[in-house]
């Protein structure tokens, strides 16, 4: 089943300069999907089409469609939307705009008229899932980085959305909290069956997790399908190729010297235990 | 002890208190009543921090006590307009330390019947206050590697300033854009704000704190 369905969209935010030009991609139900590209192609665009913040904050001129839990974006409000997809904005600090962690969770739900017995419930489990357990009367100013951005995911699964839309969440984590992000992203994928919508440059991060990537460019979708499909073809086709995870510069480059297929890595164990079979083959050959 | 009152009874007080400020003209009843909210502080057992920022305040009130005496030369006005303004101010320290955010946001919503979305904002300021002294300093920081001095006289430590100045609202203006769509995104549109009305709710403890508060009134309209 779809989760997100675009057909055939293009956008401008002033006429005539489309930044999406005749997308038609599909995100399945529970799929973990990255959007790659480089700056300037489009993929916050994407993310906020899918928000319903293009067309109902932005304005703008658009045709054809997209659609999110089998509603159509232009027929729904922003904040019927907001029931359905959770938005976490790349500039993720001013989206906590409370003085504690479980008032920031609290609001979310108070948007949404939920009784105080039920937020109360949900406060707890949403600081659970995110690891924030303990961190109740904390100031928000007082958190990390990395606390803040895990907030900022909490503050919007509260309200329980099917769908998950993160901008570039990494871009201002040290490596250990976009590990940790990631892993965070991965579990709740995975144990709640989310789906998740993320602008990711970090692809070496994404790997364990993403099941779909889409490559941008230029406002159109270049390539939607396996990460390994993607991947290939960004180094193919030289699109943003100083982007692709070092493993995978290393694995298409064998490739393409040797002529031999090698499987999709998705981490380093991966690749070591592959290569480590292939030079035992050819060990046992000349042997 | 003031926790345990109605936000709305604070922000009674406050009222009250800025009401006394201006119709108390003797020096003695105005230092009783700077005297009676430190000890509603302390009485609260509030942070450490309030003490710091009241501290900033009474070096504030004598500066302006020497700018008066300065300017008018009147001993007495200086003095009593300094401890008219640290009495005004001090009852924000009791209010804003004693009371959470979110249920005055509630109160001036259910209670005073202010729009949320101006409600929120007051909440919403005091949540940015820290970020906003964190992205001065972050440019006053780039400035100073890029030759930014403040020194001088006033005047030019004023137009050096410029240089914080104009990025540090640039920045703000551009973030408060990115926040309003970041509210729009969590359904703040829909906002109702019902369901804590509960935590604000006015006890028999806030209504006979209202009542003596009427009764100063009237003694102090009637007797100072």
């Amino acid at each position: 089943m779809s989760a997100i369905t675009v057909q055939n969209f293009s956008y401008a935010y002033q006429h005539p300069h489309k930044v999406l030009d005749h997308i038609t991609l599909h995100v399945e139900s529970g799929s973990f999907t990255a959007l790659l590209g480089p700056s300037g192609a489009g993929k916050t665009s994407l993310c906020l089409a899918v928000a319903g913040a293009i067309p109902h904050y932005f304005g703008g001129s658009l045709s054809g469609t997209v659609t999110v839990g089998g509603t159509v974006t232009t027929d729904s409000s922003m904040p019927e939307l907001a029931c359905t997809v959770g938005s976490v904005l790349q500039d993720y600090e001013i989206q906590l705009v409370t003085m504690t962690v479980e008032e920031e969770i609290a609001f979310s739900l108070e948007n949404q008229g939920m009784s105080e017995a039920d937020i109360a419930r949900c406060t707890r489990e949403t600081l659970a899932a995110v690891g924030l357990t303990g961190y109740e009367k904390a100031e928000v100013a007082s958190l990390s980085g990395g606390q803040k951005q895990r907030l900022a995911i909490g503050s919007v699964l509260a309200a329980n959305p099917s769908v998950l839309v993160l901008d570039e969440p990494s871009s201002a984590l040290d490596p250990e909290g976009t590990a940790t992000l990631y892993q965070l992203l991965g579990a709740l994928n995975k144990q709640r069956g989310l789906t998740i919508l993320v602008v990711e440059h970090n692809i070496t991060q994404l790997l364990p997790y993403a099941d779909q990537f889409i490559l941008l460019d230029q406002g159109k979708v270049v390539q939607a399908g396996s990460p390994e499909t993607v991947l290939t073809t960004m180094w193919t086709k030289s699109i943003t190729p100083e982007a692709l995870p070092p493993l995978w510069q290393l694995k298409l480059s064998l490739e393409a010297q040797t002529g031999c297929k090698l499987a999709a890595w998705r981490n380093e164990q991966e690749a070591i235990d592959e290569l480590m079979a292939v030079l035992a083959k050819e060990a046992r050959h000349y042997a | 002890m003031m926790q345990k009152f109605a936000p709305l009874t604070k922000l009674l007080l406050t009222l009250f208190i800025t009401l006394w400020s201006i119709m108390l003209q003797s020096m003695t009843a105005l230092g009783l009543l700077i005297a009676g909210q430190l000890l509603l502080l302390v009485a609260s057992q509030v942070r450490a921090t309030v003490y710091k920022g009241i501290a900033s305040l009474l070096l504030f009130a004598a500066l302006l006590a020497g700018i008066q005496l300065a300017l008018s030369g009147d001993t007495t006005l200086a003095i009593t307009t300094a401890l008219k303004m640290t009495a005004m101010t001090l009852v924000f320290f009791i209010l804003l330390a004693t009371t959470r955010m979110q249920d005055l946001s509630i109160a001036l919503v259910s209670q005073c019947r202010v729009p949320h979305e101006y409600a929120f904002m007051l909440t919403a300021a005091l949540r940015f206050i820290p970020d906003f002294l964190n992205e001065s300093k972050a440019i006053q920081e780039a400035q100073a590697c890029r030759g930014y001095r403040s020194q001088g006289n006033p005047l030019k430590r004023l137009t050096a300033y410029a240089a914080i100045l104009k990025p540090l609202v640039l920045k703000a203006v551009s973030r408060s854009e990115t926040m309003a769509l970041s509210l729009e995104l969590r359904g703040f549109a829909n906002r109702r704000m019902s369901s804590f009305r509960s935590r604000v709710v006015l006890t028999a403890r806030d209504y006979a704190a209202v009542m003596v508060m009427t009764g100063l009134s009237v003694f102090i309209l009637n007797f100072c």
